[in-house]
């Protein structure tokens, strides 16, 4: 069994956007019991994580970590001409993950107790994310 | 329904491969509408990636900054012979992903408009690699509903 979804995010400049409840309800609407769920975003600058969910300083954290690794504006970089801070994002992409695969069990997505999805937008700005969810199963 | 195929890839350079096109072709051959198409390099010194097709600098940027962050004079075991050749690639390859799933919808890879999807190879000489494409899912027409 098959069921595929689009859903679209707003974000509001750079950080985590925890996305667990939305792709919870993806997996209750497609009826599968047992199977995978394949969690795909469409963009180079933004990108998906699991991560901690219980403190929210984890994901500041991370990406205080992010912007010393990869620093805006780096001179290492010849793509400057979407601003400071594209650069930086699709290697932020890279670094991170484009698509997570998760385990379906009773009907629920099967995740750590302290395990959340999260979208990770990479840019400054404030965009619209769009994100393709497959539910394969029985 | 289930489609695989493993292939040989002809050895590369240093650098980084479009494969979009072949990946489109293997799953139109699997006549899978609705699912997911998962991709496996069987190599720890190469890697998938999607990455923006818009501009080349964006590729070669990547790679300076792979270049930077794991650099080929990198002394990280002197009892390792090829340890000079061996070690910048196993790291690159632990930064990045050797396998990867995409969606496939209305038979063609789901992917972004800017999306290319990459084989990086990082090593200096030369090598054949292995590739397994996994197509899973329905080859019925599924509806495609955008919500939100």
């Amino acid at each position: 069994m098959v069921h595929q979804q689009q859903l679209r995010f707003s974000t509001d400049g750079r950080g985590t956007y925890n996305i667990t409840q939305q792709i919870s309800d993806v997996i209750s609407k497609s009826g599968v019991m047992t199977g995978i769920c394949q969690v795909f975003i469409h963009h180079t600058s933004a990108s998906l994580i699991l991560c901690e969910n219980a403190d929210p300083t984890v994901r500041t954290d991370l990406d205080a970590f992010m912007k010393r690794l990869v620093p805006d504006g780096d001179s290492l970089f010849k793509h400057q001409d979407e601003g400071p801070d594209d650069m930086p994002a699709h290697i932020r992409t890279i670094l991170t993950e484009s698509s997570l695969s998760i385990p379906i069990n009773k009907g629920k997505e099967n995740l750590g107790i302290w395990q959340g999805i999260f979208l990770w937008e990479h840019r400054t700005s404030t965009y619209k994310r769009n994100v393709t969810v497959t539910v394969i199963g029985e | 329904m289930l489609f695989q195929r493993t292939l040989e890839l002809a050895a590369h350079n240093q650098g980084a491969y479009e494969i979009t096109n072949f990946i489109a072709d293997i799953i139109k051959e699997s006549k899978i509408h609705t699912g997911t198409c998962h991709l496996f390099i069987h190599s720890s010194a190469s890697a998938l990636i999607i990455s923006d097709i818009a501009d080349d600098s964006t590729k070669d940027t990547t790679a300076d900054f792979m270049a930077q962050l794991a650099p080929s004079n990198i002394n990280a075991n002197e009892n390792i012979n090829n340890a000079m050749n061996a070690i910048p690639p196993a790291i690159k390859h632990a930064y990045s992903q050797n396998e990867l799933t995409i969606p496939v919808s209305n038979g063609r890879p789901g992917i972004g408009v800017w999306h290319g999807i990459f084989l990086w190879e990082y090593k200096s000489a030369p090598i054949e690699r292995k590739l397994t494409i996994t197509i899973m899912g329905d080859p019925l027409h599924k509806s495609f509903r955008l919500t939100r």
